[in-house]
């Protein structure tokens, strides 16, 4: 099997002198793998990611991506080494062309070749994107600019890519495109740390599963059989439609 | 040529300066969501050394900007690093207003502890200078105000649109932390984005001073209408600022006519509480005001 790329090992984190957010959680990360995070409110999952993106010093604990300790670094040090983190909510850049936001996932990269190949990738994987390349961002729809967010995130050749809550506040429709995009970005080779609310959505695509609560993994495991669990069910997932 | 058309392209001549004038408060709110109540005050300052300049030289005073613009550059820079920068963020928009005054306050001691309160104006040679325009008689250092004014927001265009730098900054307004995800130096970036509107006060205070009289407290009369130019405009829109200023500026030059300078001046607040009233993210902003 191969090794993770990324791993949060015993992580300790929270925000300014408030207590702990995050108390010794250990989360693992395979390649070109879906892992996703459920929980409930306050459990610290988006915590999670931004303290794996860097924007959040951890008061504990490691952090490897793809074996090197990159506790404490920057976002900036961390997409470089090949992490990207899209926000929760919408984080377009709404006075921007769907264009020049894509761009600006390769502000990193100064090889224009390179730059370009990663466009046409984009394009490719999201239709969208090449559709309405030249509209302004913020009016798009809701799952429209998800998906520029998702190509966003893919310019800098991510190896793994972190998403919070990508189908908060998008219609059934929308959903289903995001979620349908997220595999296809494991498909084409990205590992994915997804957050979502939508628990048993996310881990019907999800490879494996960790709940959280109160800072820690709660419980971890393969998504079909966290789906199965039925003390889960009772807890996140809400009974299974009939 | 009646005198209404007479004002209307007056009006047009001072919206452009104005236009300019409220350029760098959209820039500091816009990167930092900073209320800079000294901006007007860097205006005189600009204006004040273009004044000494050519007091001293003889020479044009707008070749004075070779020196202000790096200097106010990097002015801005350093008022960003050592002052706002270290505002704690929650209460960051509501602090600058006081830090910015008591900036505002220095600065105009200073200016009336060096050159005292005594009122000054720019000795040129062409200042009686007219020319005709589209029939209107215009003064010749009202048309090179605006020409200042349109050549720097021109330039001040391209670089936010066509420059890395541009990209960067526009990201940083629009979204910060998802500019912070995409590799920019945010704090660099508002470092240099400070920088860049206290530049621009550079230009205006000159333009201002080749038509204006100046003293030390000019810049209290200044402050009123550039920020109800920015919140009409949308706040944080330096494109919003422009129209703003523009309407603003046809507006009190027309309404000089039947109410007087005084009196017209008002239109100002008028049109800043019709807006806070009716329309409180600003009418030419577009999405990106909406956020504020």
């Amino acid at each position: 099997m191969a090794a993770d790329l990324l791993e949060l090992v015993d992580v300790e984190a929270g925000y300014g002198r408030a207590a702990l957010v995050l108390r010794g959680l250990t989360v693992r990360v395979p390649p070109a793998s879906v892992v996703c995070l459920v929980g409930p409110n306050g459990a610290g999952k988006s915590t999670v990611l931004k303290v794996a993106s860097g924007l959040l010093a951890p008061r504990g604990g490691r952090i490897v991506l793809d074996g090197r300790d990159v506790t404490g670094r920057g976002p900036q040090s961390l997409l470089a080494a090949g992490l990207s983190h899209v926000l929760q909510g919408h984080s377009v850049f709404p006075e921007m062309t769907v264009g020049e936001n894509v761009l600006l996932g390769a502000y990193t990269v100064r090889d224009k070749v390179r730059v370009a190949e990663r466009v046409d990738f984009v394009r490719t994987l999201f239709p969208v994107v090449g559709a309405r390349w030249d509209a302004l961002a913020g009016a798009l729809s809701g799952g429209q600019q998800k998906q520029v967010e998702f190509a966003r995130s893919l310019m800098v050749s991510p190896r793994v890519v972190l998403l919070d809550e990508p189908s908060m506040g998008l219609d059934p429709k929308a959903t289903a495109t995001v979620f349908e995009q997220i595999t296809r970005m494991r498909d084409a080779g990205t590992a994915v740390l997804l957050v979502e609310q939508n628990a048993r959505r996310a881990l019907e695509i999800a490879d494996q599963g960790c709940v959280l609560d109160l800072g820690r993994v709660h419980l971890s495991g393969p998504a079909p059989a966290l789906l199965t669990n039925p003390r889960l069910g009772d807890l996140y997932l809400g009974h299974p439609p009939p | 040529m009646s005198l209404v058309f007479q004002s209307l392209v007056l009006g047009v001549l001072m919206g452009g300066l104005y236009a300019l004038l409220a350029a760098g408060l959209t820039l500091y709110f816009g990167v930092m969501r900073v209320v800079m109540i000294a901006h007007s005050a860097f205006l005189v300052l600009a204006a004040y050394l273009a004044w000494t300049f050519t007091v001293h030289t003889g020479l044009d005073p707008m070749l004075s900007l070779l020196v202000t613009v790096p200097l106010f550059f990097a002015l801005g820079v350093a008022v960003q690093r050592l002052l706002v920068a270290r505002l704690r963020p929650a209460t960051l928009t509501m602090m600058s207003v006081l830090l910015t005054f008591a900036v505002a306050l220095v600065v105009e001691g200073l200016l009336g502890f060096v050159f005292s309160g005594t009122h000054r104006r720019i000795p040129l040679s062409y200042s009686g200078a007219r020319l005709e325009l589209f029939g209107a008689s215009v003064a010749l250092v009202k048309l090179i105000a605006f020409g200042l004014a349109v050549v720097t927001l021109a330039g001040l265009h391209v670089l936010l649109k066509v420059t890395r730098f541009g990209q960067a900054l526009r990201a940083t307004m629009q979204h910060r932390e998802a500019a912070r995800l995409l590799g920019v130096d945010t704090d660099r970036v508002a470092g240099f984005g400070f920088g860049l509107g206290l530049a621009t006060a550079a230009v205006g205070g000159t333009a201002l001073a080749l038509d204006s009289t100046i003293y030390p407290s000019l810049h209290w009369h200044w402050i009123g209408p550039l920020m109800a130019i920015i919140v009409v405009g949308g706040l944080g829109s330096v494109a919003g600022a422009a129209v703003a200023a523009l309407v603003l500026g046809v507006g009190q030059n027309l309404l000089q006519l039947p109410l007087g300078t005084t009196w017209a001046q008002t239109f100002f607040y008028a049109a800043l509480f019709l807006t806070l009233i009716l329309r409180p993210q600003g009418f030419f902003g577009g999405r990106l005001a909406q956020r504020f």
